[in-house]
Formats: structure tokens, sequence, C-alpha cells
């Protein structure tokens, strides 16, 4: 992992409180924090920790990339931010407007559609109450571009075809985590990570040529109900046959993993 | 669909309609390459073609959730944008295409309803280069100057209003201070102080002034 990256990684472990202060170092040289709201000059700070900001180098490489990238952006990159920004600012509008909502007693509760689910704002226990509402918008952004690998995939558009939202049952039918609850970033990671395993269960059944061998008719069913901890330390450039068409350009993240690869711990387990 | 398209060749035109249908069978990269080429020919062409990008955008948005074509598109546009003051020495055509066609994308691809932030400064930029002393001289880049204006002088300034301001200084200056302006460059200056002036409109005599034939 690059130098920037880990520190960026040991950040988010931080609290959310403690996200919002700017205390990490790293966050000095940034121009805003994670309010949003513009920092004063570099005079204010330490100059110690000013020195180690200026060190920075004019471009870095990150294990995604394939050489040095340079720190201006293509127009293409700033637009599918500007796009995923707004995305994400119009649906906290919107599950903010359902969570005051649904605060006021109604006769009719129908369930609603969207990507956050208004029964879980009477769930006493994960009731987001006003302040309890992600808000910061890198996060967001993060946690959105997680959840869009995962709908862009060929198992994604099965499952929502197969099983309308009314029929879907919790526990049995995966649930898209809800980017704007109050999580830690470990305990995000490991939704995103078991929501993906569950939704494989709806890859397409593969194709020909080699993969006839290896595929056996497994139930995935019982994979479920393992508690498997599955990190993958591959490359992830291989991709499995549900990820085609549509997200080709967009890369896995390194948690993920195939059928096969259940298929083949399976094995060596049963060995 | 609009007549720009048929000034295309017949393989970018059936490449588009394609597009616009069913985009994953396109190669939309090479699409985006075509239509910028193309662009750089036909001042015509660029006019309207950010209307049919801006199909082609959203057909892919729809139907495969992915952004190709607006991203070639762009980072296409991004190095015209870097090498046009190159571009302006080679060719005055060019260069005012470049311009042009920058404007369009700019006025029809939006993003969430709002027009593409990444693409503000640098429209700024290339009105700036037309409105210095030595474009001025030139009719043709006049021209291209206060047609962009009217198209998308009044969004640029709701993304930006203190460059608009600064722009609007420029071309007062060399309305007042520039000799050797032809009559037909201080017209066009005129019209669009007037124009900014009235709100990004002409009240019923001014456009009458302008826009008139005159009887002989």
């Amino acid at each position: 992992m690059s130098e920037q990256q880990k520190y960026k990684y040991e950040n988010d472990y931080k609290s959310s409180e403690d996200r919002n202060k700017g205390a990490s170092r790293w966050s000095q040289c940034r121009k805003r924090g994670a309010d949003g709201i513009l920092r004063k000059s570099h005079a204010d700070e330490e100059p110690g920790k000013d020195q180690r900001c200026s060190k920075r180098s004019e471009s870095f490489t990150t294990p995604e990339s394939e050489g040095p990238v340079s720190r201006i952006k293509n127009w293409g990159d700033e637009v599918e931010e500007q796009e995923m920004r707004t995305n994400v600012r119009r649906d906290f509008h919107r599950y903010r407007r359902r969570i005051l909502a649904s605060d006021f007693p109604q006769r009719d509760r129908k369930i609603s559609s969207g990507s956050s689910d208004s029964r879980d704002s009477r769930d006493s226990k994960e009731s987001p109450a006003k302040g309890d509402i992600e808000t910061d918008e890198t996060t967001l952004i993060r946690r959105q571009k997680q959840i869009n690998y995962g709908k862009n995939t060929l198992a994604y558009d099965r499952y929502i075809k197969e099983v309308p939202k009314h029929l879907r049952q919790p526990g049995v039918h995966p649930k898209t985590p809800n980017k704007f609850k109050k999580y830690s970033r470990r305990s995000w990671d490991q939704q995103i990570k078991l929501w993906r395993v569950k939704l494989h269960a709806w890859d397409p059944p593969a194709e020909e040529g080699s993969d006839f061998q290896q595929i056996e008719e497994i139930d995935l069913g019982e994979i479920m109900d393992f508690e498997l901890d599955v990190e993958t330390t591959e490359n992830t450039e291989s991709q499995c046959s549900s990820s085609n068409g549509a997200a080709q350009s967009l890369q896995e993240d390194a948690f993920m993993e195939t059928p096969k690869k259940m298929m083949k711990i399976e094995d060596s387990d049963m060995s | 669909m609009d007549s720009a398209w048929t000034a295309l060749d017949m393989e970018t035109q059936t490449m588009l309609k394609t597009a616009i249908k069913d985009p994953k069978t396109v190669d939309l990269e090479k699409l985006s390459n075509a239509v910028v080429e193309h662009s750089l020919k036909d001042l015509s062409f660029c006019k309207d073609a950010g209307r049919m990008c801006y199909a082609v955008v959203q057909a892919e948005a729809q139907k495969t959730a992915s952004s190709v074509f607006r991203r070639n598109l762009l980072n296409r546009l991004q190095q015209e944008f870097i090498a046009r003051e190159e571009t302006r020495k080679r060719s005055m055509q060019e260069w005012v295409c470049v311009v042009t066609f920058i404007c369009s994308i700019f006025d029809y691809i939006k993003v969430n309803n709002s027009p593409i932030a990444a693409l503000v400064d640098p429209v700024y930029d290339c009105l700036f280069r037309l409105a210095q002393p030595d474009s001025l001289m030139n009719e043709e880049e006049v021209d291209c100057l206060v047609v962009q204006l009217h198209r998308v002088g009044e969004q640029l300034e709701q993304t930006n209003s203190e460059r608009m301001n600064q722009l609007f200084y420029l071309l007062r200056d060399g309305f007042l201070l520039q000799e050797d302006l032809s009559s037909m460059t201080r017209l066009l200056l005129l019209e669009i102080l007037e124009f900014r002036a009235s709100g990004w409109t002409l009240s019923e005599t001014a456009h009458k002034y302008y826009y008139s034939e005159v009887a002989d």
C-alpha cells in the first residue's frame, strides 16, 4: 500500500467525531476539513507538520495505477466525481425526508423503495436520530463506490429481477447496506463483504469450456451459513463471470471472491 | 435528431445511431474520437454536436450504467484544450471549432441537471483568449466569442460571476480603447455588452436595431 493510502486508512479507523476535527497530521495539509469548511492558512499550524506535507511528491503510485499518477485530474474523472457527489447528496436528502416522515406516525406504512429501508428507523437499536446520520461526504462517496461495485454485477441484476422488494425476507435475501447509518470502517467493510458474498448466489450459471469440470451443483445455502472470513490477496483483475459487461471499467475491491474460489475452499475443508 | 449528424461520414453516422439504440455493441471510445475529430473540421457541426453527444451519454447511462463515451469525449477534449494555443497558431478555423465544440458540450451535457463543473474554467479561459487584443482584430474570433456568450453566457455567469465580470472589463476596454477594430467587430461587441446588461436578453428596440433588415 502506498504511504498516502496507509495513512488515509489509519485515519478512517478513527471514530466519526474525530474525523471532523481533522486531528490527523495529514488532514492539516488539506484545504478543507472534513466538514467542508476552508481551513486557515498554514501560518497557524506547526511548522513541523507543514514540512511533512510539502514533501509530497508531484505524482504517486497506487496499487491500482499502472505507474505514477499525476495530481492533475482529467475531465473524465472530474465529471464522474461530480456525478457521484451530486448523486450522494440527492440520496441524502431523500433519506432524510424519509426518516423525518417516518418520525410521524402514519396510517399507511408502505414499505419504501430505494436504498435504505425506512423500517430501520423504527428499530430502536439503530434508530438514526438527526445526529446519527452519516454526513461525511468522503465516507458516503467511498461507501457508494463499494455499493456500486456490487450493483454492477450480473448477479445483482438477476437477483433484483428474481426477487421483488416486497418479497424479500431478512436474513435470506441480501440487503444493500445503508450508507447513511453510522458504522465504523471495519463494520461497514464487513457488511459489504458479506452482502457481496450473499449476492453470489445469483451468479449466472457458468458457460462453456474448462469451467464445466469444476462446477458441481454446490448448494450455496450451506456456504452462506459458514462464518467465512476469506481474504484474498490475489489481484482481482481475474474477473469472475458475474461482473462482465457493464462494469468492466470498474475495479473490484480486494475483498471480493468468486464462486470458484469458494468451492475450492469448500473442497479443501472437506478433504 | 437534428441535421448535424448528417455532416458526419457514413460509418460514424451508423455508429452513432447504433450507440443510441444499443450502446453495448459500439466501440464508444472510437466513436467519441471520431466525433471530436470531425468537430475540428466542421464549424456548423460543432454548434449542435453537444446535443447529439448528450443523446449517446444518456443512452449509455440508462442502458449500461457506464460512462465510457462521456469520459473519453471529455478527456479527448481536454487534450485539445491544453493544446489550444498551438492550434490557434496553426489553424484559426480549428481553434474556433475547439471553442465552439467545448461550449456546445458545456451547454448540452449536464450532470444531475447541472453543468459540468470541470468545464467552467476552461470555457472561461477560451473566452478570455478570444477577448485578447490580437483576437479582437480577427472577425472570425470575435464572432465566435459573441456567439458562445449568447449561448452559454448566462449559465456560465451563474457558475462563476466574478470571471464573467472580468471578461466584460476586457470587452469594454477592447470596445473603447482598441483602435483599428472593424465596425463589424464594434457592432458585435456593443451588442453583447447590451445583451448582458439587459440580463442576457435584448429589449425589443435593441433587437430591432441590431437584427432588423435595413431598408434601402
